[in-house]
């Protein structure tokens, strides 16, 4: 069954909604935020796409978000930004599903759980963090704050959290069990995480990101939520773009079948450990990859989705290179012939991949 | 500090009351429902924080209740731990 | 059209039994085992007992707990069980389309306090915890040991994830997206979630005692329950454990940790899933409760309980595996359709005297079933309530 994506919200290093995603497609690349960490073993300065929450405030008084940890915050504002964008702010979500994507979940408030009996004792262990820390926290915040009582789903697989929960979300619209799904995917930042991504790949975390160098570790992290309203495609024309399908397997296991003619957004993110399955994958097509403007985090597959969504609604294919040629050069923007369809793939470091297919 | 004062902060910092001043909080307002509006979850977190700042213990919810009622009832009940 | 999916296989384990043989075994004689917990330990002033895996229990991967996390691990046992169970062998799923969807709390959790106070104190902690963490992802592990093709899914739902996991396989199945899927829950017990769920005060010092009036909250416990999902028709001719005929699920969008006072989402995960079934209330031999044994969760459930299905038999089998969080709806799920296959229920351990604010009260003896179809229920932080309905299979 299709899906039609009727609004999108999107909060990351860029900047805030659909028009600072716009300009940073036509731009090519984004520079991250220079971030500071100071631990008695030294100072740590590295660049990250960050994002900001500030404008969740004009949705919500200060009081009914002040249990609201900054994960959940990034996760509300986005979901309040897709309502908007779609025209739906005001309406009725007694059948809005809502479905959750992250690969890590609310890492920073984990943390903050564990200093709170690591500094004060287990017996101050502190309820609040410990509720917000659990991986649903962010839907039920999504769920009390916008009244939505149908059900509700979060979904953490890493790399493939987001082609899998836009699966299931595609299920619950195909049932009839809900006539709308709030679909998110979030990751966020935090201190510890950086610290285990420099001791991973060292200098490789210092950016430029580069992601059709393959050969080249050269990632930046990144944080954000892209949130889309999902509808039925039969119901209703698509404000943005079209999902036709979702497929998720294994390349190892038993090989991946692209579809022939699609342009592909590719979640290539200057991860070497990844890059290898687009190679064997993907020479001789034309694709795109666009952690340059949001940096790499699990859940950057649904900013990829945001993208693609938004190429189709306008017509034109950003960033555009050729693979399999010696550095392959990108181009601004080519059009999109009427009826042309995208694909986004995204491939986890074991062969596990996620295939989501677009058309206007 | 004085118990009350040094309660009122502590209340606003750790529940992420930053709306309200230590003064705009009733000492005999209920701290749950209306009054100022603290849930289930808040009232064992206030029993962390009393633990936390005043190194009072309250054992179960069935002990804290009566405590929990206002600043009043907290502060007296943390007087009396405190002294015995 | 067929009737639902089918069940082919189960497999479960917990502080009730390393199999579903001894799981039934201990539950039909009435024993549990709770005890403080022996595999971590805290500075907490107070001890609460716990439902752990036996001690000889052992980790099937060589080198044990560094290759996997324990959760992953625990999956890992209960998939084996389960699909030995249905009669598969990881040959014979080759080139088939096999969806893993599991339910856990723990296992995606980077629960890694030893790692994360040595960083606290300005030392570099060495990364293995982290690798481990990052290769445990409980439905990856099951997927790339038994070399799957197909979707993973692991649901972080809270305490529903498993009931949730089970019902989307199900819908995953109906929409021939996968041939076979291996769904349920895993979760292992954790010194965070114990600090955690004891300083929400909801854990009792004493075994629980759900729907008690004295019930003064739940024992945490650890375990999985997974169970091989088919399509109807490829399995003709195949003894069938059961099948999947009903799932619902809603949100109360009510409180973090609080359910709803009247039940509300709770209903309407009823109402959804007893619609898809088309079974009435008539129709339902038992209803294997949430029953943590927590005072809101046992009253909500016994009043929902009352209203929709009035008078029908149900219990609580945390008394025997304690809460054991994103494996309790797979758990319960393989016995709920085992206790069918057996045609009988054990006694809600742990229920002695009632409390007149609860309408409806557990069995409290081993009781045997008279209808075809069982109900498996989860409330869930964050609001999420999930039911799972099930008919009886051939064995």
């Amino acid at each position: 069954m299709r899906m039609a994506i009727q609004g999108i919200g999107i909060s990351g290093g860029f900047g805030q909604g659909v028009s600072a995603l716009q300009d940073a497609l036509q731009q090519g690349a984004v520079t991250p935020q220079a971030v500071t960490v100071e631990r008695s073993s030294g100072v740590d300065n590295f660049p990250a796409y960050r994002s900001d929450i500030e404008g969740l405030y004009e949705f919500f008084p200060k009081r009914a978000l002040r249990r609201i940890d900054h994960f959940s915050k990034m996760t509300l504002h986005s979901a309040c930004l897709a309502l908007q964008d779609a025209g739906l702010l005001e309406s009725d979500r007694s059948r809005t599903g809502v479905v959750i994507a992250s690969g890590y979940g609310a890492m920073k408030t984990t943390f903050d759980f564990l200093d709170s009996y690591l500094d004060f004792g287990y017996s101050c262990s502190s309820p609040t963090h410990f509720s917000n820390s659990v991986h649903n926290a962010a839907a039920a915040h999504v769920s009390m704050q916008l009244k939505a009582t149908a059900p509700s789903l979060t979904v953490t697989q890493f790399e493939m959290s987001v082609p899998s929960a836009l699966l299931t979300a595609q299920l619950w619209l195909a049932e009839g069990r809900v006539d709308q799904v709030l679909f998110g995917a979030v990751d966020e930042y935090c201190e510890v995480l950086r610290y285990c991504r420099k001791q991973f790949f060292g200098a490789g975390e210092a950016g430029p990101v580069a992601p059709l160098d393959f050969d080249r570790q050269s990632a930046v992290v990144g944080e954000g939520a892209a949130f889309f309203v999902l509808s039925r495609a039969t119901e209703q024309a698509a404000a943005y773009a079209c999902i036709e399908s979702v497929t998720l397997g294994n390349h190892a296991a038993w090989p991946l079948t692209l579809p022939e003619d699609d342009r592909l957004i590719i979640g290539a993110d200057g991860h070497k450990t990844c890059a290898d399955w687009y190679r064997q994958t993907l020479s001789g097509r034309r694709v795109a990859a666009y952690a340059p403007l949001y940096g790499s985090f699990p859940a950057a597959a649904g900013f990829d989705l945001a993208v693609a969504a938004l190429s189709l609604r306008d017509g034109n294919f950003y960033q555009e290179a050729l693979l399999g040629t010696e550095a392959p050069k990108t181009t601004t923007a080519t059009p999109l012939a009427s009826g042309e369809q995208l694909s986004c793939l995204k491939f986890g470091p074991g062969g596990d991949y996620g295939l989501i297919r677009l058309a206007r | 500090m004085e118990i009350k004062a040094k309660l009122k902060q502590v209340l606003i910092d750790e529940l992420n009351l930053e709306d309200l001043t230590p003064e705009e909080i009733d000492d005999d307002a209920p701290l749950f429902g209306e009054g100022l509006g603290l849930d289930s979850l808040d009232a064992v977190e206030l029993v962390v924080v009393v633990q936390k700042h005043f190194g009072v213990e309250i054992k179960d919810m069935e002990e804290g209740r009566p405590a929990l009622q206002s600043i009043n009832s907290l502060t007296a009940y943390i007087k009396e731990k405190q002294q015995a | 059209m067929s009737r639902g999916v089918a069940v082919t296989g189960l497999g479960c384990l917990s502080g009730a039994g390393m199999n579903l043989a001894e799981c039934l075994d201990s539950m039909f004689r009435n024993q549990r085992y709770p005890h403080p917990p022996v595999r971590f330990s805290t500075d907490h002033p107070v001890s609460y007992p716990v439902l752990e895996l036996r001690d000889e229990f052992q980790l099937p991967l060589d080198d044990q707990e560094t290759i996997y996390t324990r959760t992953s691990q625990l999956a890992l046992v209960a998939a084996l069980e389960a699909l030995a169970d249905a009669g598969w062998d990881a040959e014979s799923l080759r080139g088939k389309r096999v969806g893993v969807c599991i339910g856990t709390t723990v296992g995606c959790a980077l629960n890694c306090d030893d790692f994360y106070r040595t960083y606290k104190s300005g030392a570099n902690p060495k990364l293995q915890v982290i690798e481990r963490f990052l290769r445990s992802n409980p439905a990856a592990v099951i997927a790339r040991q038994l070399q799957l093709n197909g979707p993973t899914q692991v649901v972080v739902n809270a305490c529903s994830s498993g009931t949730d996991a089970i019902g989307i396989g199900a819908s995953w199945l109906r929409a021939g997206a996968c041939d076979i899927v291996i769904a349920g829950g895993a979760d292992e017990l954790s010194r965070v979630t114990y600090a955690g769920f004891s300083s929400l005060m909801i854990t009792a010092t004493e075994p629980c005692k759900p729907f008690d009036v004295n019930r003064k909250g739940l024992n945490l416990g650890e375990g999985a329950g997974l169970v091989i999902l088919e399509n109807e028709a490829s399995v003709a001719g195949k003894a069938l454990r059961g099948r999947v005929i009903g799932y619902g699920s809603a949100c109360d969008a009510h409180h973090l940790t609080a359910p709803h006072p009247d039940g509300l989402g709770l209903k309407r995960a009823l109402a959804e899933a007893l619609t898809m079934a088309e079974v009435t209330p008539e129709q339902i031999a038992f209803v294997n409760a949430h029953g943590t044994g927590t005072p809101d969760n046992d009253r909500i459930e016994s009043r929902v309980l009352h209203e929709v299905l009035p008078g029908v038999p149900f219990i609580s089998t945390k008394g025997y595996t304690g809460h054991t969080l994103g494996a309790a709806g797979g758990i319960e799920a393989v016995f709920t359709l085992a206790c069918m296959a057996r045609g009988e229920i054990p006694a809600n351990i742990g229920f002695a005297d009632p409390d007149p604010a609860l309408p409806s009260t557990p069995v409290t003896v081993n009781t045997s079933l008279k209808a075809d179809y069982a109900l498996s229920e989860s409330l869930a932080f964050g609001g999420n309530n999930a039911v799972l309905i099930f008919e009886k299979g051939d064995h």
